[in-house]
């Protein structure tokens, strides 16, 4: 009996290895590497969402070259040790021709030794500080000048004369705003007009601009009354990169302040209509938001992404998923132009081989996307539409402005002097 | 001669009339102008050609604008015409329109009037550089609005303009105004109008002015008016100008000192109501309770419950299955006493989920402090997690009601409305608590117990009963912090963690076993985190110098604050 058992299991182990080949000939693996539990998990699963969205979609119509996306998904789960430990599962052991992940700077700091040892390719979609420019990473995120500089261009067409930097304590924040700093002094906004404070080094250099809180952070009592003061003469706004659920207890009370849209207005860089589902929509009525899509874009395409994304959730099986009040944003939507952008550099190299596909990310290809035509560059970064936003009463953001194809330079500190 | 000179002149005058009726612009068609203009600096341009123009079709056809009642409609010629709808809606959903560029109604090439669905034509847009153009154009016609609070906004922002032209129109107003702080506005307003002034008698005089008024809005001009007065070296504006600016830092010297103060006493008294249930629970019955956080969860999740019960229901995803609580639709004021109604639900129902865990865990580890620690620790966990499958891993949102939403402003110190409801709070229930203990048969039975189970126990009380319901009143406390810190900051599972070491680092401070310790110690702890941040500008170092304060004062009492002598704690 025993022996029987482990026949069958010998002959059922061969019958698999036998069919597997055969199955790997017509199929392609692509990584997904998102946090799927942990702190980061509220955003990120939604990331992981649109990309089994848009592989069900590009497998139903026939798949990358003939052959069909079969996805691998792993959980970061926050830990950014375990992001560089699951890059390396999915480079070395599951051979995927592309990994579509990451949120945080930091997991994207992490795992990017791995994909250089290995040569490999990651797509990162999440808006980012800049001054970095690897060969295996297409940064489809809006670098700084697709997002911050943009909106203090607005906020600067608008009248506004004092900016208060605002930020959470890691590396996004705190770089950024030193290129805001740089960019606002570049503009001719005095220092003494830029407040939050900075911190100098012993040569007198500026090395840390805006006001910083820890994740978590929830008594804004000083720093509103701070800007309460700091904006008292008119024509003030903030500039805010607080990152998570401290949006929650700073908007609370800059409203009990007394503070508005109407008087300061707070321009976010984190806080998309994702991250809305947890916010209390009415204490952020007439604020701004700066990205690279919204799900209020009126075009054919964002109204095709919108509807196949809704009607895919509620046929999907995974265990877990939310499936009531979602939304479409901003780093969603860049996941779902890079796979596209992604299929179009195999498509044009012919081949899945990393070094093709660069060379034809290189090349400069384009998708009609939901948030319009975005173009890879040579500089691994993409062009894309800006678009600012003022937040509703429903959680959607109503679009002000749009900058039209803008580059995506990473490398800006120094370039404003 | 004469029927020449007549002629030249009949010619001449109606010359100037025709360049008149071309000049001159209706307020009407130049709104309409500045609708159909692309460019978001040219609309407000044309938008402030309007200002000092007292039309009352302005202030109506502005007012719909900003509120999307203006559309852009394509007529059939291709022709676009802004219009603005009436409210004359009919079944199907169309609405009459007018032309803004001169009332008329809209027609069609026929002639007959077309009915427009709003939801087909294009909102004018606005922004917020417009908004703020139109309110230039509105402000004079505000100065006499009956709103005192529409009256400051108007002058705050005519006097920021700097326009000497606006100068007649305040100092009328000043004449007829009561209210002291309209009054107080428009003489600010006029003094930084002044500031403009060419003559430097006014100039001086202006800033005396504002010296005398020290408001923080005429700081960035003040310095303007100085840089400029220094370039031009005239030392009596230039010592004018430095004296209101000392005048303007000293006050706000004042206002930093005496906000910090309210801040360190409302951080502080945050920090109590979520410790007072600790100092019974750890202090007087000696079990170390590490799910007293998860207490206070719980307080916060009763309130959004109550809140969605009184809104429009809920649907919590319990355990996977979705359970629909309805709700009652309320509005307005009803609404708005959510609130009331949450704290006692958050109080009643913390107290039952802590009497369950004293019935279910505590009652056996009495008097076994680690085992206490371990096995409450564990429950920590579990409720947590029990958090996350009834109401999802994201945080819920829960409401202020508009009575906690506002602030009351002394001389330019803040007094938000939910931190001085949380002062008066803390406040309330530390002397409820007093009462409870020394004025109730009930806390008559907990101290005799407390001091001395065995004795007690001699004397015919039930001790375990009496446990039971001091842990149940101990985690009843945990509820109300929680229903307050719901309306202060993010309700989700994790909310607990985030306030159990304060709340322990509150009890062991002001020493273990005393109201009136944990009392001091949360105000003394709260005030130097909120002093700590007005000297350093900085809200990390605040938190870390506290806790490094923390541990050399313990080195220094370890008994805390106040030391009880109690057998209990023996």
């Amino acid at each position: 009996m025993k022996r029987r058992f482990f026949n069958s299991m010998m002959a059922a182990a061969l019958v698999g290895s036998v069919a597997l080949p055969a199955q790997a000939a017509d199929t392609v693996k692509v990584g997904v590497l998102h946090s799927l539990s942990g702190t980061m998990a509220i955003s990120e699963t939604s990331l992981r969402d649109v990309l089994l969205f848009t592989f069900d979609e590009i497998n139903a119509a026939g798949g990358v070259m003939g052959k069909k996306i079969e996805p691998v998904v792993v959980d970061g789960a926050s830990n950014w040790p375990l992001f560089a430990e699951k890059a390396k599962q999915l480079l070395e052991q599951d051979k995927c021709a592309v990994v579509f992940g990451c949120w945080t700077s930091v997991s994207r700091k992490s795992v990017l030794p791995v994909f250089e040892k290995n040569n490999g390719l990651l797509f990162y979609p999440v808006q980012y500080e800049g001054e970095e420019e690897s060969q295996n990473v297409c940064y489809t995120a809006e670098a700084v000048n697709q997002q911050a500089t943009p909106a203090v261009d607005y906020l600067l067409d608008q009248g506004i004369k004092k900016f208060y930097l605002l930020g959470s304590d890691y590396v996004y924040p705190q770089t950024t705003n030193l290129v805001l700093l740089e960019y606002l002094l570049s503009k001719g906004v005095p220092l003494e007009n830029i407040g939050g404070g900075y911190r100098k080094d012993d040569s007198g250099k500026i090395i840390s601009a805006g006001k910083y809180t820890p994740f978590g952070h929830t008594d804004y009592q000083q720093i509103v009354a701070e800007i309460k003061q700091f904006s008292a003469g008119g024509n003030a706004a903030v500039v805010s990169t607080l990152n998570g659920d401290t949006n929650v207890p700073f908007f609370k009370e800059y409203a009990a302040a007394g503070l508005t849209a109407e008087a300061c207005p707070v321009v976010s860089f984190s806080i998309s209509e994702d991250e809305f589902r947890g916010l209390p929509a009415d204490k952020l009525v007439g604020q701004l938001g700066c990205w690279s899509y919204f799900q209020s874009i009126d075009s054919p395409a964002n109204k095709k992404f919108v509807d196949g994304f809704q009607s895919w959730l509620k046929k999907s099986s995974i265990t877990g998923i939310v499936k009531e009040g979602r939304v479409t944003c901003s780093p969603m939507v860049l996941s779902y132009d890079g796979v596209y952008l992604w299929k179009a550099c195999v498509e044009k190299a012919g081949s899945f081989d990393v070094d093709k596909v660069r060379e034809a990310w290189k090349s400069g290809l384009s998708f009609e996307g939901p948030n319009g035509k975005v173009t890879s560059q040579k500089n691994m970064h993409m062009t894309k539409n800006v678009y600012i936003g003022e937040t509703k009463a429903d959680g959607q953001f109503k679009i002000l402005k749009e900058f039209k194809e803008v580059y995506g330079e990473p490398w800006l500190k120094g370039k404003f002097k | 001669m004469k029927a020449l000179s007549r002629l030249l002149s009949l010619t001449l005058i109606s010359g100037l009339l025709c360049s008149v009726s071309l000049l001159a612009e209706t307020p009407r068609e130049t709104i309409a102008k500045a609708a159909l203009n692309e460019d978001s600096a040219k609309k407000r341009e044309i938008i402030t050609t309007l200002v000092g123009q007292g039309d009352e079709v302005i202030k109506t056809l502005m007012d719909d604008w900003k509120a999307d009642k203006l559309f852009i409609h394509t007529t059939a010629a291709g022709e676009k015409v802004v219009v603005r709808l009436q409210d004359d809606k009919d079944d199907a959903g169309t609405q009459s329109a007018v032309r803004v560029d001169d009332g008329a109604t809209l027609k069609d090439a026929s002639g007959s009037p077309l009915r427009l669905v709003a939801k087909e034509q294009k909102a004018v847009e606005h922004d917020r550089g417009l908004r703020n153009a139109m309110k230039a154009v509105l402000d004079l016609l505000d100065l006499s609005s009956p709103d005192a609070k529409k009256r400051i906004q108007a002058v705050e922002t005519l006097g920021a303009a700097q326009n000497a032209e606006k100068l007649p129109a305040l100092e009328a107003r000043a004449k007829v105004e009561q209210d002291p702080e309209v009054l107080r506005e428009l003489k600010e307003a006029a003094a930084l109008i002044n500031l403009k002034n060419s003559s430097d008698d006014v100039k001086v005089a202006a800033l005396k002015d504002l010296k005398e008024l020290h408001a923080f809005s005429s700081y960035d001009l003040i310095k303007a008016t100085l840089k400029e007065a220094e370039t031009a070296s005239k030392a009596p504006v230039v010592s004018a100008a430095k004296d209101a600016l000392a005048a303007i830092d000293s006050h706000r010297t004042f206002v930093d000192f005496f906000g910090t103060i309210f801040r360190g006493i409302s951080t502080g008294s945050i920090l109590l109501i979520a410790a007072l249930g600790l100092a019974i629970t750890f202090g007087l019955m000696g079990v170390i309770n590490m799910a007293h956080g998860e207490m206070i969860a719980v307080g916060a999740y009763t309130t959004y419950i109550v809140q969605n019960i009184f809104g429009a229901g809920v649907t919590i995803p319990l355990f996977g299955l979705s359970l629909a609580i309805p709700g009652m639709h309320a509005t307005g004021a009803w609404y708005n006493s959510y609130f009331l109604f949450a704290i006692p639900a958050s109080f009643f129902t913390a107290a039952l989920v802590g009497i369950a865990l004293e019935r279910g865990i505590i009652q056996f580890l009495y008097r076994r402090p680690l085992e206490s620690l371990l096995a409450t620790w564990g429950v920590s966990l579990l409720l947590q997690q029990v958090f996350r499958l009834t109401f999802g891993a994201n945080n819920v949102q829960v409401g202020s009601p508009s009575w906690l939403s506002g602030n009351w402003t002394i001389s330019d110190i803040i007094f938000n409305w939910n931190r001085v409801f949380v002062i008066g709070f803390a406040i309330f229930i530390v002397f409820g608590t007093y009462l409870v203990l020394t004025k109730t048969s009930l806390g008559l039975l907990m101290r005799a117990v407390m001091q001395n189970r065995n004795m007690a126990a001699c004397m015919g009380i039930r001790t375990s009963r009496v446990n039971m319901l001091t842990f149940g009143f101990g985690s009843g406390l945990a509820g109300l912090a929680g229903a307050f810190l719901s309306q202060i900051t993010n309700t989700g599972p994790s909310l607990g963690q985030s306030y159990i070491v304060e709340c322990f680092m509150t009890v062991v401070v002001g020493g273990v076993g005393n109201i009136a310790g944990t009392v001091t110690s949360a105000v003394g702890i709260g005030m130097a985190d909120q002093s700590i941040q007005q000297i350093l500008l900085n809200p990390v170092m605040g938190k870390i110098l506290v806790l490094v304060g923390i541990i050399l004062f313990l080195q220094w009492r370890p008994a805390g604050i106040f030391v009880t002598r109690s057998r209990s704690l023996d």
